[in-house]
């Protein structure tokens, strides 16, 4: 068993991490990112569509600004997100992009004069400004105002990770790859550091830090179909549910995303609907008319997949054997238009499936389904990043609950939250390690090396003749049918109930091979166990959610209960026996809010019971405005919401034609 | 509980048969020996070699190590020789070997972990760090201010070179680097390319020689295409390790 | 001692302003620029060597004039002495350049022979012909420049003749005319390709078309050498009885 000592201690080398790592090298911290795989490998790596920031070059995007970007990133939350650090976000992302942009990563870019584009379904021209000409691009996605997603190509998370990556290595963050922190070290409430597992020896080594910061992004695994990458298990999340003290936040909000190509969950970007697309069942039949006359497919996320869902379930679904699915139709689109628009997803789905898409009929059509994407919960912070029970615990990007989207995050505003987090929480976590001494002490690290020794014997020694392995399938059948897309009481119990069961069942299960040093089936056995932890905890919030927001949809509780539920779920895992994790609430504050809930402007209308504090806080704010009188609007902004920011990110945003303003 | 297998089962098609040869050691423990083993199953649509190693893994044997991140052919995890051919094995689909067997075998030149399983991560980190592959500017940049305009061309064309995954297939098809350890191979030359064409890079030809004009860098290049050949993102390597090679014996 | 950059460079590895040494691109330079003359030798080398094939006069006045018979009276053997000489130092020069690029030990060959039979690529492959054949070439071209060197007087019809028939060096020039033709063949794609000559806009088709025309000139060459060989040996077989007996125009 080995101790290595740093200042500053990463767990997690995805665009949050490393960007993070940046910010502590910056103030000359010197600096570890222990990461599952190779960093550049992260999933980080996987986004495609691109990052929001305000920029406000293209014409599609002229007025943007910080503003616009809050309101819908807010109402995209459907006003779970917390308002401050949206600020802090939406302020920030600007710089963040251009800090990207001078490392390197080469954003598309505008070219003067009139071009093609397809807004819904139609050709149309637009004509882009001269001086705009060789500035950042930007693209539509769903639930922004403005074309604001900015992007290089399909590999825009690819690029960003890179020159991320590359900047770290450039200022000697230190990486070890193949390590996976699987205990957190903590002693009277503050985090010491962690206890990483050596993927290749199988050695313990506990890494020991000033500040340790979680960034191990998604958990989508404990789904049975997702987009993520299958190391997106949760483990950096479990293990700061398992000290005890740390809180999650929001667990059941988990986004799903309705098209990614069967059986492989590899993702078909929106644009194949956004092009005039077609869904159709079993009987080739185009269903989404039926049940969306306005929107038919361009519905927004949410609701496209619950459509799909609920089609299948009345037995509309075509059969295979990785279960029931239905059709993209691209076809009528013609070879043409696909070859030249839609490549990519020619490309995935020739290699994947063998199909291709611009081929007539029923032989181009792509298998898809609506599968896990995106997890808003996490490991719940403050707005400086650090954990809110304990010291020197922080975490950024997907892993945390900052609590930036709520219960429903926009397309484009992840990648854009890794690296704006990176940079503030980044700033925070740097700021912390500076002005704190190192205190835990051996014996408290030789403890919790012990612990894990002993768990991990404890699981080889497990002789129940059960196998992880179908432990594993039955906990993301579960997580697929009960607590999927559509949510109801009952599923949701049994859901619980059934996770519970095999949660006890791990210790039934044997591990063939009893080797400690690289034994892929041993990983499988803890890691499964925490992930069915964190399965419970987003069944458990869910069943207890009894509203529809964002994400989180209840068939019995179909609206939004603003009265009741405008809070956090907040959960915890209080003692290492325990079987069921515990929950509280933590109330979101209407009278502090810049923006008091509302009617998203999509989805249904009418299905929100409101909060008569909407309402007064909507009155305080018009008298504020009054009594401001004629001033710009980040005087305006900062009567309603002050706002913190480190270092210069709270400065002004320049923008073409309109400067600081 | 669920049994996997009898759910593929239920389904009525027929599939047919393929055998899986898979090389098997783990240098860590001294009583095994390098051996191949071959795993037979039942194929079925639109099967990949991720697919069918996750099957073997889960339900046939517990104990075989492999790479895969992405499964999407994005993060360059899961190169390996497949028949003789080293590709990503998430993007190989089983149904192209018309005989059904096919064999795996880690990649070459890259430290072997265990079973397909390589370390590329170290390497590919000390290559970035040889070729300092990052933007060299002389000036601060402001973030607030508004970002130096790019011609989109030249924007389009950094991002071509900017696709690499690193997922160090064009070193194991290169005869090169398979002989000459310290070579930096396509992968770094590209980065280097790239750099070189990017308008925020200051750096003249005079520094790009200093990391790659000697026979480690841009002239232990042999011109063998391997790399060009077998390259999953189809980057151009051929023209630009030429277009390196015109410019550094410029000097 | 004196400070010698090369010292510097042995220390060092840089130069003694501390900057990268710039043999390497000079060498690499070099290596292509050598092949490429010995290449257009090669060339124009097999054209005039199968004027036997338009008949005897053909051949020995085109050995004259490269004697330089039209400026000197009765020609010059040594001319060409001088020419397989200056011909010699480039060949050795390239040899040694090349040599560079050879597996350094028999571990780092046997690497290269278990990967490239594994990968089966074709351009990798290639190389294989083209260390071989310039290893070959390395023994049967230095024997025959020698030749040429040493006994200039001995070019022509029936001298040559009697020398690849009566004095059986035809196999060595059999072995020696494939290994030049592909491996000048090879080369010349190998330096299109690594100096990116015809890339064009479409650089991946001309890679292609590149190969092609040069596996097509190959094969013409091959042909050419072939029947000049057979022509010779039908030329010296006839004259074996006279064996030493020379050509001479006024023979007709
Ligand atoms: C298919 C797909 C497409 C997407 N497209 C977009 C898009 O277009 N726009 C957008 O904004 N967002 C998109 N997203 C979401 C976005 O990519 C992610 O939310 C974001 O990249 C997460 O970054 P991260 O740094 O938090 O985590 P990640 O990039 O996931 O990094 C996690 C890191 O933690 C490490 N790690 C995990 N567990 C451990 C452990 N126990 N010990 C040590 N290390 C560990 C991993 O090795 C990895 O390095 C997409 C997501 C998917 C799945
Ligand atoms: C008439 C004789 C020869 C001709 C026309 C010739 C031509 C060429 C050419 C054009 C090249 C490509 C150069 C480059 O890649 O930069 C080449 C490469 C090579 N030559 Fe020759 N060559 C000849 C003799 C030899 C000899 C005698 C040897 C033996 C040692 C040899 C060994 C090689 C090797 C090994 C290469 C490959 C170098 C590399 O891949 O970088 N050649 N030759
Ligand atoms: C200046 C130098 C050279 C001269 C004067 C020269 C001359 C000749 C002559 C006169 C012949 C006819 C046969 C004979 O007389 O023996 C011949 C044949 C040949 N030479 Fe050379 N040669 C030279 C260099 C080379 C080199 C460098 C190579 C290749 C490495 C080469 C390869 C051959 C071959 C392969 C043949 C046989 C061709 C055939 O049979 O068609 N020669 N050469
Ligand atoms: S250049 Fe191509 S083959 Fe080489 S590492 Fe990059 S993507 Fe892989
Ligand atoms: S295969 Fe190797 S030798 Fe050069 S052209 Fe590619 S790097
Ligand atoms: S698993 Fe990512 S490329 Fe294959």
């Amino acid at each position: 068993m080995k101790i290595v000592y740093t200042d500053a201690l990463i767990v997690g080398g995805g665009l949050a991490g490393l960007r993070s790592a940046i910010a502590t090298r910056e103030k000359g911290l010197d600096t570890i990112v222990i990461s599952m795989v190779p960093v550049k490998r992260s999933h980080s790596a996987a986004a495609q569509g691109g990052m929001q920031a305000s920029l406000g070059n293209a014409v599609m995007g002229e007025g943007d600004n910080e503003d616009v970007h809050f309101a819908d990133t807010v109402k995209g939350s459907d006003w779970g997100c917390d308002q401050n650090v949206a600020r802090m976000f939406v302020t920030t992302a600007p710089k963040a992009i251009r800090e990207l942009a001078a490392w390197g990563v080469p954003w598309n870019r505008i070219g003067k004069g009139p071009r093609e584009v397809i807004i819904n379904g139609e050709k149309e021209t637009i004509v882009e400004k001269d001086e705009a000409h060789g500035l950042i691009n930007a693209r539509d996605f769903g639930g922004t105002k403005k074309w604001r997603t900015c992007y290089t190509s399909d590999a825009t998370g690819h690029t960003m990770l890179y020159a991320v990556a590359n900047e770290a290595l450039r200022r000697n963050v230190e990486i070890h790859d193949k390590k996976e922190a699987i205990s957190i070290i903590h002693e009277n409430g503050i985090c010491g550091g962690v206890v990483a597992r050596d993927l290749i020896s199988g050695e313990l080594i506990a890494y020991i830090a000033k500040g340790t910061m979680i960034a191990t992004g998604g958990y989508g695994r404990i789904y049975k179909q997702s987009t993520n990458a299958i190391i997106c298990k949760g483990v950096g999340v479990a293990i700061a549910l398992e000290t005890g003290i740390v809180q999650l936040g929001n667990m059941e909000a988990v986004q799903f995303h309705p098209t990614p190509i069967v059986p492989s969950g590899i993702l078909l970007t929106e644009g194949c609907r956004g092009d005039g697309g077609v869904l159709r069942d079993k009987d080739g039949y185009r269903f989404m008319p039926d049940y969306e006359p306005e929107k038919k497919e361009l519905a927004s996320r949410d609701v496209v997949s619950r459509r799909m869902i609920e089609h299948i379930r009345k037995g509309k679904g075509v059969k295979s054997p990785y279960g029931d699915h239905l059709w993209l139709d691209i076809s009528i689109l013609g070879r043409e238009h696909i070859e030249k628009n839609l490549h990519d997803v020619q490309d995935i789905s020739k290699t994947f499936n063998g199909i291709d898409p611009a081929d007539e009929g029923e032989k181009g059509w792509m298998p898809v389904l609506p599968m896990q994407h995106y997890s808003m919960g996490g490991i719940r912070v403050k707005p400086t990043g650090e954990s809110t029970t304990m010291k020197g615990l922080f975490c950024s990007g997907e892993a945390a609950c900052w609590d930036l989207h709520g219960f429903n995050r926009l397309g484009g505003n992840s990648v854009s939250e890794a690296v704006v987090a990176g940079m503030i929480v980044g700033e925070y976590f740097a700021s912390y390690c500076k002005e704190t001494h190192l205190t835990t002490n051996t014996f408290t690290i030789q403890k919790f090396l012990e612990v894990q020794k002993a768990y991990l014997q404890e699981i080889l020694s497990y002789d129940g003749g059960k196998n992880i392995f179908d432990i594993k399938d039955r906990m993301r059948i579960i997580m697929q049918e009960k607590v999927g897309v559509f949510r109801n009481g009952k599923d949701l119990s049994d859901a619980v109930d059934e996770l519970e069961d095999l949660l006890k069942m791990v210790k039934e299960i044997t591990v063939t091979d009893k080797a400690l040093c690289i034994n892929p089936e041993l990983n499988e056995a803890y890691r499964v166990t925490k992930m069915l932890k964190l399965a419970l905890c987003v069944s458990k919030g869910a069943l207890e959610r009894t509203e529809s927001r964002g994400a989180h949809f209840r068939e019995d509780y179909t609206k939004r209960d603003d009265e009741n539920w405008l809070n956090r779920t907040i959960t915890t895992w209080t003692d290492p026996n325990d079987t069921m994790p515990t929950l509280s609430y933590e109330e979101i504050d209407i009278s502090k809010m810049e923006m008091p809930p509302a009617f998203r402007g999509y989805g249904k209308k009418g299905a929100i019971m409101s909060n008569p504090l909407s309402e007064i806080r909507e009155e305080e704010i018009t008298k504020i405005k009054e009594t401001l009188g004629k001033v710009d609007r980040f005087t305006t902004q900062e009567a309603l919401l002050d706002f913190d920011l480190p270092k210069e990110y709270k400065r002004k945003n320049e923008r073409m034609g309109v400067g600081y303003d | 509980m669920i049994d996997q297998e009898n759910q593929e089962v239920s389904n009525e098609e027929e599939f047919r048969k393929i055998e899986i040869t898979v090389f098997r050691y783990n240098p860590q423990n001294s009583n095994t020996k390098p051996e191949y083993q071959t795993y037979t199953l039942e194929e079925t649509p639109g099967m990949t070699l991720y697919i069918a190693l996750i099957k073997i893994w889960s339900t046939m044997d517990h104990n075989i190590s492999f790479d895969f991140v992405c499964r999407a052919g994005i993060c360059g995890s899961c190169s390996m020789v497949v028949n003789g051919k080293p590709r990503l094995a998430c993007k190989t689909r089983t149904s192209e070997f018309e005989d059904g067997k096919i064999t795996l075998l880690p990649l070459p030149t890259f430290k072997h972990i265990k079973d397909l399983s390589v370390d590329t991560g170290n390497w590919m980190n000390a290559m970035s760090k040889k070729v300092e592959s990052w933007i060299h500017a002389k000036e601060e940049t402001d973030i607030t201010a508004i970002e130096k305009p790019v011609e989109p061309d030249v924007a389009q064309a950094v991002f071509e070179l900017d696709r690499c995954i690193e997922c160090g297939i064009c070193l194991a098809a290169c005869s090169t680097k398979i002989m000459k350890e310290d070579f930096v191979g396509a992968v770094g030359l590209n980065r280097t390319a790239r750099f070189a064409i990017d308008p925020h890079d200051e750096r003249s030809d005079e520094d790009f020689y200093e990391l790659i004009g000697d026979d480690n860098g841009v002239f232990g290049c042999m011109s063998l295409m391997g790399c060009e050949d077998h390259c999953p993102k189809d980057l151009p390597l051929q023209t630009k390790i030429a277009y390196m090679r015109r410019k550094m014996v410029k000097m | 001692m004196p400070q010698q950059d090369s010292t510097v460079e042995l220390l060092t590895g840089k130069d003694s302003v501390g900057k990268k040494s710039k043999i390497p691109a000079r060498l690499d330079l070099l290596q292509s620029a050598t092949g490429l003359i010995l290449s257009f030798f090669i060339i124009f080398h097999i054209v005039f060597e199968s004027s036997i094939l338009f008949g005897k006069a053909a051949m020995y006045r085109l050995t004259k004039i490269f004697e330089g018979e039209p400026f000197i009276e009765g020609g010059e053997p040594l001319i060409i002495s001088a020419l397989a000489f200056g011909i010699f130092v480039i060949f050795i020069f390239h040899a040694l350049l090349a040599m560079r690029k050879f597996p350094s030990s028999y571990k780092e060959y046997q690497r290269y022979r278990t990967q490239s039979k594994m990968l089966k690529h074709s351009d990798t492959n290639l190389w294989f012909i083209q260390i071989t054949t310039g290893f070959v070439m390395m023994f049967l071209g230095s024997i025959h420049l020698y030749t040429m060197m040493t006994q200039p007087e001995n070019i022509g019809p029936y001298a040559s003749s009697d020398r690849i028939y009566s004095d059986i060096a035809w196999p060595m020039y059999l072995i020696l005319l494939i290994s030049v033709v592909l491996h000048t063949g090879v080369g010349v794609y190998r330096l299109i390709i690594k100096w990116g000559w015809f890339d064009g806009s479409n650089p991946r088709a001309n890679r292609i078309r590149s190969k092609k025309i040069i596996q097509a000139v190959v094969v013409v060459y091959l042909v050419l050498g072939l029947l000049s060989l057979g022509t010779y040996m039908k030329i010296g077989y006839d004259h074996q009885e006279e064996y030493g007996n020379r050509y001479s125009e006024v023979h007709k």
